[in-house]
Parts: C-alpha cells; structure tokens; sequence
C-alpha cells in the first residue's frame, strides 16, 4: 500500500495513475497540492470567498470524477486550472460584473471617453466575511489585479503566481500564443499604471 | 538601439528574463538609458509583486467536500489484487515463515501429485473394481423389482435387451417412484389441510 508520504513525493502523472485505480488516498493528495492554488487563482477572479470554494469544490468534482478520461500527453495541472478558469468565467458572465480598467473601458479611445468609463474601487460597508476577504485582497496589487479584465487577470496569475509559461497558459487557456503574450503585456501595462501612485 | 528607446514588448522579454540573439541587444541599450532601465525595473517590480502572492487558503473542509460527492471507483482487477496483497504478512519474519510454510506445502502437494501418477495402474485398478461392484448391486436391485412387480416373463424380457433394456428400466422405476413419492406427499398435505380446516 502506498503511504501518504510516498504519495507526496510523487509527481502528478503518477499520483493520477493511482487515482484511476481507485486509491482514495490518491485523490486526497491531488486535492492537498491544488486546492491552494485553484482557490486562490477562483478567489481572485470572482472575489467571493463563499462563491470561490464552491467554484473551486465544483472543479475538484468535475476533474476528480472524470479521472479516467486524463490523458497523461497534458499536464494535470493544466487541466484542472483550465476547469477553474472556465467556471470562473462562467460565474463573472452571469453575474455581469462590469470589468473596467480603472483608466477606462477597453473600447475607450478619446481622451473624454476615457475619463467618462474610468472609475474607482468603491469601499462600502462591510460584513464580516467582507472583512475577511479586504484583508486577504486590500493590498494595493490585490486591487489593481481586480481591475482588470479576466482574461488579462487569468493570465497574469497564471504566468507570476503559478509561475506557468506562455505555451503553458496558452494550452489551458485554449489562446494562441499571441493572444496571451498580447493579454499579459496588457495586464502589465495596467498593474504598472495602478500602482504608480502607490510607490 | 541607440535612436530609440524600448518597445513595450521588449521591455516584457526582458522581465519574463528570456535569454537569445535578440535580447543582448537590449540589454546593451539598458546600460546606455536610464530611462529604459527605469522601466525595466518599473515592470520587474510589478511581477515581483505578483510572484509574491500568497496561495489563499479555502475552508478547512473543503477537502471532506469534495471527497463526499467524489465516486471512487476501484476496477475489478485492482481489488483483486489488493485482496490478495492483504494475504501477505506486513512484518518481514512473518513473510519469511509464510514463504517457508508455503514452499513446505507446495513440496508436499507436488510431492503427492508424483506419488499419484506413478500408481495410476493401481488407481484405474481401484476404481474399474468400485463401478462393476456398484453396477453390479444396482442391477441386482433393479431384476429384482422388476421380477417382484412384473413377473419372470419381464424380467426375462429386460434380460434379453442387454444393458439398454436394464438402463431403461432403472429410469422407469426412478421416474415412478418419484411419481409416488410426490403423489404421496400430495395426499399427506391435503390430509392435513382437511384435519386443520375441521
């Protein structure tokens, strides 16, 4: 029997191989390496500590229920985040969250237009839960990522924080590869522009 | 390089740290413009920022609700073999012991099987003797139920037919007494039935 800790030592390919053949313990430890990222990468997409573990839970669900159908030429990592990704989307889609750059909308050409479509992050009263997700998200980089487009927001914390490559990020994101270093440029560019007055 | 400063693009090849032909290039032009290097660092300081993001952490349960609406599936041959593994002593002298009984035993078996094939004659012998016995109180039995019921003209008459005759025979006398034996039962429960309604 594989021990907890042998698992631990394994790479993706092979823990998911367990996984196939049943081993429970194989499907808790791909739950330990990725639920940190997965929720972090939904959290800061959709901004609700509540909605974020049930987008990421769902993600889970989806991958570890249909683990038979992983093929190992693509990285599991890859997959599940493309699931989380996904679901994301979909939440943000439904909801309409207006998602403008805080220097206007993208679409936003004349100087007027631009001022028109700009706004700030409003700080309402808050909840506890509110609180809690401020802290976790009231940096100054956290604010400035939530300004951005999701696909610029997806891609940007796929490239720094997960630390993927273009051909990586194009692959789960399902982009050509110009897309992405197009969005990420972008995402740049704004992160650069908001924390200007912070440094 | 020298009578332009740095596209976007190049400044993002110089962050995301990419090494080639077109990169030198641009790395000499950072020495020469402390503007470009400006930027340079401006955009490093912003993917510093980034790459230091914690992972934020879900609620301690989540991992139980995921597993609690997950089908574990174990195919066939998977369970097969985990049920034998079980078989197996954890301890080492325990899987040393059973390895020594178990050759033991395997010795003793195939040690049997040689025994026995080298006394099959005296087997074949053994057992051809059990059959013309048993086949033989079995046609005793039957002549003389057909002897009893029938008289000595049938019994004659089965005699004559051969074995075909005496098998055919033994049928029909099985296959009626199970007729009796149900038809007495019938009886015996309808009996029953009566003295239990009265």
């Amino acid at each position: 029997m594989t021990s907890a800790l042998d698992l631990a030592n394994l790479p993706d390919a092979d823990v998911v191989a367990l996984a196939q053949q049943g081993r429970e313990a194989a499907y808790r430890e791909l739950i330990r390496r990725y639920e940190r990222p997965v929720f972090s990468l939904v959290f800061r997409m959709v901004r609700d500590r509540t909605m974020a573990e049930d987008l990421a839970q769902e993600t889970f669900i989806k991958v570890l229920n249909n683990i038979d159908r992983y093929v190992p030429e693509f990285k599991f990592s890859s997959w599940l985040f493309k699931i989380a990704n996904n679901l994301a989307i979909d939440h943000l889609r439904r909801r309409q969250l207006p998602t403008i750059s805080m220097h206007g909308a993208p679409d936003a050409t004349t100087a007027s237009r631009i001022e028109a479509t700009a706004f700030d992050i409003p700080s309402d009263g808050e909840s506890a839960l509110d609180e809690l997700e401020a802290r976790e998200l009231g940096t100054a980089i956290e604010k400035a990522i939530a300004s951005l487009r999701p696909e610029y927001r997806s891609c940007i914390m796929l490239r720094h924080v997960e630390g993927r490559s273009y051909e990586e990020i194009a692959a789960t994101l399902d982009l050509p590869l110009g897309t992405v270093k197009t969005y990420i440029h972008r995402a740049r560019h704004e992160l650069r522009k908001a924390l200007e007055g912070v440094r | 390089m020298k009578h332009r400063h740095l596209l976007p693009n190049e400044i993002d090849l110089l962050v995301d740290g990419e090494v080639g032909f077109g990169v030198a290039p641009l790395r000499a032009h950072l020495r020469e413009c402390a503007e470009c290097e400006a930027k340079v660092d401006e955009a490093r300081e912003v993917a510093i920022a980034l790459e230091e993001l914690p992972h934020l952490a879900p609620s301690t349960l989540f991992s139980e609700r995921v597993m609690s609406q997950v089908q574990v599936f174990e195919p066939w041959h998977v369970a097969a073999r985990d049920s034998l593994a079980r078989l197996v002593p954890r301890s080492a002298p325990a899987r040393a012991a059973a390895a020594v009984f178990g050759s033991g035993a395997a010795i003793v078996l195939a040690s049997l099987s040689i025994w026995i094939a080298g006394r099959l004659d005296i087997l074949a012998f053994l057992s051809g003797t059990a059959v013309q016995r048993g086949r033989e109180v079995i046609t005793s039995l039957v002549e003389g139920v057909i002897g009893t019921a029938f008289g000595p003209a049938a019994l004659s008459f089965v005699r004559g037919t051969g074995s075909v005759g005496l098998i055919i025979a033994t049928l029909a006398l099985g296959g009626a007494a199970g007729i009796a034996v149900m038809g007495v039962r019938r009886l015996a429960t309808a009996s029953s039935r009566r003295a239990g309604g009265s």
